[in-house]
Parts: C-alpha cells; sequence; structure tokens
C-alpha cells in the first residue's frame, strides 16, 4: 500500500512541469558544481605534488654549506588536496597554501586563496556542490512537500482518502517515500558521477577512493535531507492551509540556511575573541628574546660538558658546542610557539564548538561542520597538517644540528656539509588522518544532527496521526 | 482616494500586527548587525593604534640602541640599527594602514579578508603584500552578519512576506470583486497598497540602521559621510523599490497565494543566493587565478640562480645605477655583502615579475568580467555599492594597494640609496624615515559608481513595475 501511495505522488510530480524545471536546475548546478570542484582538485593537487618534488629537488642540490646554512635555507610544505574537496571546499579559500619551513622560527601560512581572488563578488561564496545539497535540495524538497497533506485537506480529497480505511501512518510514509524517490531522481545520478570521477581519477591508485568518509558524507546528507522531508510532512499535516505550511517553512529554510550560520558565527567570534596579528607577533617575539632561561640552560650543559671531558674551552671539545647551542635554541622556541599559536587554535576550536551547538536552532550548522570535516577542508584538518609540517621543520633541524655537533671545528674554521646530509632528511610526507579522527571533532554536531532526525520523525509520525480531513 | 485606500490598508496591516512582527524582526536583525559591524571596525582601529604604537616603541629602542652605540656605552649587534640594510629591512619598518570609514560598520564587505595595514620594509613588494588578519577561516567561510547581509539577504525576503498575497488574499477570500465595483481602478488600489508597505519597511530599515550607527557612537563629522549616508540611504530604498517591482509583476499574474510566494521565493533565490555564486565560480573557473604554489616555487629557483651569481650582478647593479658608482669606492663596495643582497633582490623581483604580472592580469580580468555580468543581479549591484559607500569593497582596497607600492618603492630607493652609499643612521636620521600617510580616493568617484548602482537598481525596479501595472489591467478579478 505504502509502495501505491508512494508511485501515485511520484507520478503525480512526474507530471508537474515545475518539479521538471526545479529538478532540472539543480541538477545542472550539482553536476556543473562537480565538475567546477573536480577541476579544482585534479588542478591544485598536480600543481602541489610538482612542487613539493622540486622542493625536494631544491633541499638536495644545496651546493656544500655549513648545515644551520641548510636549515636557512629550509623547505616549503604544501598543503594537499584532499579528493572530497571537490563536494566541499570548506576553508581552503581562507587559509593560506604553503609553510616555509626553516629555522628558528614556526612560520605562519602564506597565501590564502580568497585574497588573491578578491572580485567585488567574492564573499557571495562559490557554488560548490555542497551548496547545493545544504541550501538548494531543502528548498526543493519543502517545495515537493508542502501540500502534501494541507493540499489535499483544500481539495478536499483527504476526506476521500482516509475514507479508504487507511492508516494515517502508511500515507504519510507513502508520501515521503514518493518525495524521496523523486529526489533521488536527481540525487543518485549525481553521487554515483561524483564517486565515479573519483574513482577513476585518481592517481593513487584506481578506485582509490576514501569509502568510509564518502560512505559517512553520504550519510550525513541523507539524514538532513530526511530532517527537511519530516519537518514538511508534519507542518503540511498540522498547517491550516498549504499557504501557511509554505510559508513556514520557508520561513525556517531561510533561518536554517542564511540567518543562523552567519548569527552562530558572530556570536562565537564574541565568546572566543582572538587577539589580532600585531598582538600576536609582539606577545610571541618578547617571549622568544627573553633569552634568561635558555642561557642558564647552556651555560649548564657547558659546564657539565667542560667536566665530563675534563676541558676549559670549548674549542678542547671533542663535539661541536654550536650544535647543542643551536638545538637548545630551537628547543626553546617550540615550547613558545606551541603555547602561542596553540592559543589561537584553541580559540578557533572554541568558537567552532560555540558553532556547532548552534545546531540547537538549526541542522545546517551541524550539517556544515560535519560536511567540512569529512571533506578533510574543515580547520582541524589544517590543523593537523600545521602539526605534521612543523614536525618535519623539527626533523630538518635536527639532522642538521646533529651534523654540526658531530663536527667540531678550530678557532676560524667552517664545516661544510655536503649532499650526503641533505640525503639524510626524509622527504616529506603526509598522511590525512582517518574518518573516525575527523568525526571525532564534530561529536557535537553528530548527536544534534541525530537529535534532530529522531525529533523530526517524531514529529511527522505524530502529526500524520492527527490528521483530520 | 490613493490617501484613503493607504490610510485602510494600514489599519489592516495593524489589525494583523504586521508592522510590529516587521519592527521586531528588523530592530533584532539591523540590532545585532550594526552591533557585529562596530565590533569588527573598532576592532580594526584599535589595532591599527596597536601597530602604531609597536612601531613609535620600536623606533625609541632603536634610536636608544644607536646613540649607545655611537657614544660606545654598547657594543653594536649583529643586526646593527646604524646600518640602511638592517634598518630598512628588519629593523625599522613602518606600518602603512587604511583605517576604516566612519560607515564600514554599515558593510564589513571585503575588510575580513583582505589586509588593511602592511608592514612595509626592503623585503619583496610580495612579502610586504601578503599579511594575513588572525581570524578562524570558518568565521571567514561563514560570513559576517552584517547589516549589508541584512539588506541584501533578509529585506527582500521581508518584502515578499509582507506583500506575496497582495491581491491573491483578497482573491481567495472573495473580496475583491466586491471592492472593485466600488470606483476605483485596480492600479491605484495596488499602488496605495505598495506605498504603505514600501513606506513601512523602507523607513524601518533605514531608521533602524541610523538609530544603530547613533547608538554606537559613529563619528560622521568627518567629511563626505553624511554625503555617503544619504547616498547608502539612496541604494538601500532603490533596493527595496527593485523587489516591490518584482512583487507587483508577479501580483500581476494574477496566481495564488501559494504560487505567488513559490514563484518569488524562487526569483529571490536565483538573484540573490544561485547567481552571484555561480557567477563567482564560473569566473574562477574561466580565468583561474594561478596558485601562489607556482610564484613560489619560481621565487625559490630565481633566489637561487640569483644568489649564485651575486658577484656578477653587483656588476651589474653599478652598471644599471652608475649614479652611485661616482664618488664611491667600487673595490671596498664589492665586499659589501649589504650591497650584493640588494643586487639579489632586484634580480630575483625581476625574474619574478612575469609570474607575479599573471596574478594581476587575472585578477583584472575577472573583475572585468564580474562587471559585464553583475548587471544580472541587483544584490551583486546593491552590495557593491553599500561596500563602496562603506569603504570596505575593492576598489577603496586597490587603491590603498597602489598608494602602499607606491610607499614601498620610495622606500627601498631609499635604503638602497644608503646602502649603495655606506651611509650609517644617526638616531636623528631615524626620524626622517618616512612615515605612510592614506588618503583616500575622491569622494566624487565613489558617488558617482554607487549613485550609478542607484539608478540602474531604481530604473530596474521602475520599468518591472511599470509593466505589472500595465498587466494589472487584465488581472482577473474572479475565477
Amino acid at each position: 500500500m505504502i509502495a501505491r501511495i508512494a508511485r501515485k505522488e511520484m507520478v503525480e510530480m512526474f507530471r508537474d512541469g515545475r518539479f521538471h524545471l526545479a529538478a532540472g536546475i539543480i541538477g545542472v548546478l550539482l553536476l556543473a558544481s562537480l565538475a567546477a570542484g573536480w577541476k579544482q582538485y585534479a588542478d591544485l593537487k598536480t600543481q602541489h605534488e610538482t612542487a613539493q618534488r622540486a622542493e625536494r629537488a631544491n633541499w638536495l642540490g644545496q651546493k656544500p654549506k655549513n648545515p644551520h646554512q641548510g636549515a636557512h635555507y629550509g623547505v616549503y610544505a604544501f598543503k594537499p588536496k584532499s579528493q572530497l574537496s571537490m563536494v566541499d571546499t570548506g576553508v581552503d579559500p581562507y587559509v593560506g597554501v604553503a609553510v616555509y619551513l626553516e629555522a628558528h622560527k614556526q612560520n605562519e601560512f602564506k597565501f590564502r586563496p580568497a585574497q588573491d581572488a578578491s572580485t567585488s563578488i567574492q564573499r557571495f561564496g562559490e557554488l560548490t556542490a555542497a551548496t547545493v545539497l545544504q541550501l538548494l535540495i531543502p528548498l526543493l524538497i519543502v517545495l515537493l512537500t508542502f501540500s502534501a497533506f494541507a493540499g489535499e485537506r483544500e481539495q478536499g480529497t483527504m476526506r476521500q482518502v482516509l475514507s479508504l480505511g487507511i492508516g494515517r501512518g502508511r500515507l504519510a510514509a507513502g508520501k515521503a517515500l514518493g518525495v524521496a524517490g523523486a529526489l533521488a531522481v536527481v540525487l543518485v545520478p549525481a553521487t554515483l558521477v561524483g564517486v565515479g570521477t573519483l574513482a577513476f581519477t585518481s592517481t593513487t591508485g584506481l578506485l582509490a577512493v576514501d569509502v568510509s568518509r564518502t560512505l559517512l558524507m553520504v550519510g550525513t546528507y541523507g539524514a538532513y535531507f530526511a530532517i527537511f522531508l519530516a519537518l514538511s510532512l508534519a507542518i503540511s499535516a498540522l498547517a491550516r492551509s498549504s499557504r501557511f505550511a509554505l510559508v513556514a517553512l520557508l520561513a525556517f529554510w531561510i533561518v536554517n540556511g542564511l540567518v543562523a550560520t552567519r548569527a552562530f558565527s558572530d556570536l562565537a567570534g564574541y565568546l572566543h575573541p582572538t587577539p589580532s596579528e600585531v598582538e600576536f607577533d609582539k606577545a610571541l617575539q618578547a617571549d622568544l628574546a627573553n633569552s634568561t632561561a635558555l642561557n642558564a640552560r647552556l651555560e649548564q650543559i657547558k659546564q657539565g660538558l667542560f667536566q665530563k671531558y675534563g676541558v676549559q674551552k670549548l674549542d678542547a671539545l671533542p663535539v661541536n658546542f654550536r650544535g647543542i647551542s643551536l638545538q637548545e635554541a630551537e628547543d626553546h622556541g617550540y615550547t613558545i610557539f606551541e603555547k602561542h599559536y596553540g592559543d589561537v587554535f584553541d580559540s578557533f576550536d572554541g568558537q567552532n564548538a560555540v558553532y556547532q551547538w548552534g545546531s540547537l536552532a538549526a541542522p545546517l550548522l551541524a550539517v556544515r561542520s560535519l560536511s567540512m570535516g569529512l571533506a578533510g577542508t574543515d580547520f582541524a584538518h589544517h590543523r593537523h597538517f600545521t602539526t605534521a609540517a612543523e614536525d618535519y621543520r623539527r626533523t630538518i633541524i635536527r639532522y642538521m644540528n646533529q651534523d654540526i655537533l658531530v663536527h667540531p671545528v678550530k678557532d676560524g674554521e667552517e664545516y661544510l656539509a655536503g649532499s650526503d646530509l641533505w640525503q639524510k632528511v626524509p622527504p616529506f610526507e603526509y598522511e590525512a588522518p582517518s574518518a573516525s579522527w575527523a568525526l571525532g571533532h564534530y561529536i557535537t554536531s553528530t548527536v544534534l544532527l541525530s537529535g534532530w532526525l529522531a525529533a523530526t520523525l517524531l514529529a511527522a509520525f505524530v502529526a500524520a496521526n492527527r490528521i483530520e480531513a | 482616494m490613493l490617501r484613503r485606500i493607504a490610510r485602510h490598508e494600514w489599519r489592516m496591516l495593524f489589525a494583523e500586527h504586521a508592522p510590529w512582527v516587521v519592527a521586531a524582526l528588523l530592530a533584532a536583525s539591523t540590532g545585532y548587525a550594526v552591533l557585529n559591524g562596530l565590533n569588527w571596525t573598532s576592532f580594526q582601529v584599535a589595532t591599527i593604534e596597536k601597530a602604531l604604537d609597536e612601531e613609535a616603541e620600536r623606533y625609541i629602542g632603536l634610536k636608544q640602541q644607536v646613540t649607545a652605540i655611537e657614544s660606545g656605552q654598547m657594543r653594536a649587534p649583529f643586526a646593527d640599527p646604524r646600518m640602511p640594510d638592517m634598518a630598512g629591512g628588519r629593523l625599522a619598518p613602518r606600518y602603512a594602514a587604511m583605517p576604516p570609514l566612519p560607515l564600514a560598520a554599515l558593510s564589513i564587505g571585503q575588510s575580513d579578508v583582505l589586509p588593511y595595514y602592511f608592514k612595509v620594509s626592503t623585503a619583496s613588494r610580495e612579502s610586504v603584500l601578503t599579511t594575513n588578519e588572525i581570524e578562524n577561516p570558518h568565521r571567514l567561510l561563514h560570513g559576517r552578519f552584517d547589516l549589508s547581509f541584512v539588506i541584501i539577504y533578509l529585506f527582500p525576503l521581508l518584502i515578499i512576506g509582507l506583500s506575496y498575497n497582495l491581491l491573491s488574499l483578497e482573491k481567495e477570500q472573495g473580496t475583491l470583486a466586491l471592492l472593485l465595483s466600488q470606483p476605483v481602478p485596480l492600479s491605484t488600489y495596488v499602488a496605495g497598497k505598495i506605498g504603505v508597505r514600501a513606506a513601512l519597511v523602507v523607513l524601518l530599515v533605514v531608521m533602524f540602521s541610523i538609530t544603530g550607527i547613533a547608538v554606537g557612537g559613529v563619528d560622521v563629522t568627518p567629511g563626505g559621510t553624511l554625503l555617503r549616508l544619504a547616498v547608502w540611504t539612496g541604494v538601500v530604498a532603490a533596493y527595496g523599490g527593485f523587489w516591490f517591482g518584482v512583487v507587483l509583476l508577479a501580483t500581476s499574474f494574477g496566481r495564488s497565494s501559494a504560487t505567488n510566494a513559490l514563484s518569488l521565493a524562487t526569483v529571490w533565490l536565483l538573484l540573490v543566493v544561485v547567481l552571484p555564486s555561480t557567477l563567482n565560480t564560473a569566473v574562477a573557473a574561466l580565468y583561474p587565478v594561478p596558485s601562489r604554489v607556482d610564484m613560489i616555487a619560481a621565487v625559490r629557483v630565481a633566489s637561487d640562480q640569483a644568489s649564485a651569481k651575486g658577484n656578477t650582478l653587483l656588476a651589474k647593479y653599478y652598471g644599471d645605477h652608475p649614479e652611485f658608482v661616482a664618488g664611491s669606492d667600487i673595490e671596498k663596495a664589492i665586499n659589501d655583502v649589504a650591497i650584493t643582497r640588494l643586487a639579489i633582490d632586484d634580480e630575483i623581483e625581476e625574474r619574478v615579475r612575469p609570474v607575479v604580472d599573471r596574478y594581476d592580469t587575472q585578477l583584472a580580468r575577472q573583475q572585468g568580467l564580474v562587471d559585464r555580468f553583475r548587471l544580472l543581479s541587483p544584490a551583486i549591484v546593491a552590495q557593491d555599492a553599500l561596500n563602496d559607500l562603506a569603504g570596505t569593497g575593492s576598489a577603496r582596497f586597490a587603491h590603498f594597494v597602489r598608494r602602499v607600492e607606491a610607499f614601498h618603492r620610495d622606500w627601498r630607493a631609499r635604503f638602497a640609496s644608503m646602502i649603495v652609499q655606506k651611509q650609517r643612521l644617526s638616531a636623528a636620521m631615524y626620524d626622517d624615515i618616512p612615515h605612510f600617510t592614506y588618503q583616500d580616493e575622491p569622494l566624487g568617484a565613489v558617488v558617482v559608481r554607487a549613485g550609478v548602482a542607484l539608478l540602474l537598481l531604481l530604473g530596474a525596479g521602475l520599468v518591472l513595475g511599470a509593466i505589472g501595472i500595465n498587466r494589472l489591467r487584465r488581472y482577473p478579478i474572479a475565477g
């Protein structure tokens, strides 16, 4: 019976020119945005890989020089594009694409793409597949569903349908299934095309798609659509007229899609303010300049070495003290950088937590967070890469300082290292974290989205059972 | 007659409590929006102040160091503040800031993504011009809840919400035929209805916005601020007028309330959300700005090559700048690391220029395309004008960058000549290092651009409205 109702609903929609138009436009936009996303992903991926290889060649091609000069020469680390960024580019336009890894300091990421492409419409946002899924599909659901019950009541067909003795719950289920079927006509091909493109263009091997991330993303959007479907049915069942149902649902769509995201983002800014770059840099430089503890520690090490080897002069040591002092200075810097960057990054995380709680008011906030997280284009992934790049910087410097340490020099001499040393430093390899790691950052969103799903399904069930003709 | 209709309509709206609901929604959203705008501009002002304080403090410290070194109280450190290459490079950079205009709180625009201050030193143009303010990238992505968001996105929805059932409701209730049996033309009746609504929402939006900035303590005395505010009000009213024009046209088709709501929401979605973001994506796909990754690689290669032939470059540098050769001891100069560095920097800049120029060309092409197609969406036209008037748009930023570039060129030339002439900075010379003063582009240009936008919006609204009024003659009053 449910299937028959669903079929009737679908047939009705498929005969409606407005459905053809709306579904056609949305389908085209979805495919176009996927294509644009894929092109961007493919272009940037190649660029970043080429650049990273070139950087490795630059590093290995260094002429003989002192290892510390090598550390100053450094390496650039380029942030790789994630596969699913073709669906959701997330914060990628707003974070730098590369970081310079050099001696003495942890640099910030430079070159935010949004700054380079700052045409006057840039702040309207990009049309990504995520935008289509987050804003347009819910609107399509509202348009397909608002008159499901209210419309039948107005036309007077509700009484007839109910007189057939069909259960109200079954009627609702059938209508929901009908709308879902119509949506599937748009969504299933797009999903297949998207996954297919990823699978067949993957350079890391045919079909090398991150299955768990993809499935979780499909699940997230599926839940989001189900929420809209259930809510629309509930409102349609309760509404006095289909006009009222439509206006109420559009109002919800606007608050959910437009108002809440900005309102909570600004609220988060009030609750977790961040320092300006000027303040940040001033505090950082002040801490770095304070070398009392460092000097005391170096003196202590020096005396310890003098005692150990029974000598009085640095020159007489069997090791090069400069290797130690450079490394100690780095270690001194590590804790300071960790504290300063850590504080700022933690306040970003705090802001993002406030934003996630905003999904109490609007499910989109949970979906946006989860979608970016699963696509690997959120701040958490950026921070993960930042840490990996910083670890690599420390690795390079440790190799350099270790080499200085084991090459004692007499006054005025300069030790030069060659390609052996450059070779010793392993190339930079970054592995993106797992899907469960990504999901771990969005427990709040997952719970609240599930809550919305349960609540709206319950509302639809209750409302459907109270339908009156 | 029109007055009587308007009075009646006004009473009807009040009976439904509509004015109160509209006022409450607008008060809450404009209040929050203006608060956010003010919060952002005061953050910017405070940051610029802190930057200048930091600079002043740094300069005092450097001058003290110079005096101490000169009098022999202190040994010259590696970063010797008397050396022009150190002073012009890492020690004594000055900030070049573009302070927000008084009305910046009305539209945050692009000011959260684009820098509003640079630290100018002898470093390359690229590294001087790539400062970033600390900001959560998620917040940059979500955008701000500012007044121009309320106006561009929410204001049309309010207009649609108030008037989608302008006539259809009367028709559905059966009162329309009754009403038109009176000697009143339909167009007059509709004009009265629309007029009341337009007056209500436009006045409320403008009133709340101005109250907001007045309460927030925005200073409107600086020259041109009131004129900007007046044009701003005009653009807001014209944008509202455009949407009333759309409503009038939709009404004239004589469809049901639900169909009107649907089609108006769709038009809004297309013009405000889909079209701008599609254009944005299309522009980026047609004229992609090359990734900075390419530039980094180019700089890297150029630096390596330039450093490798440092001495040849030095000779070439003197060839290019014969004015420095006369009277200076070349033999000694050759050993001067600073001069080699200078020559290397020049060489790098020259080699990288073609790569860098590509960014500017592509961006110019993108903006060209945007300028051509922006007329498709009133939202883009209005947003551009509001940003322009608030001083947070791309035009003012481009103007700022041009001025900083000039300042940076002078700065480099100044220190380069000091380096080549092997001057040493005294404490007094620190006071002579020039400051950057920001001078805004002429007000006339801004007003003309915004005025054109205003006229475009007004014209489009009038045309749509006129078509609507004309079609009303064939309005199906019954059935």
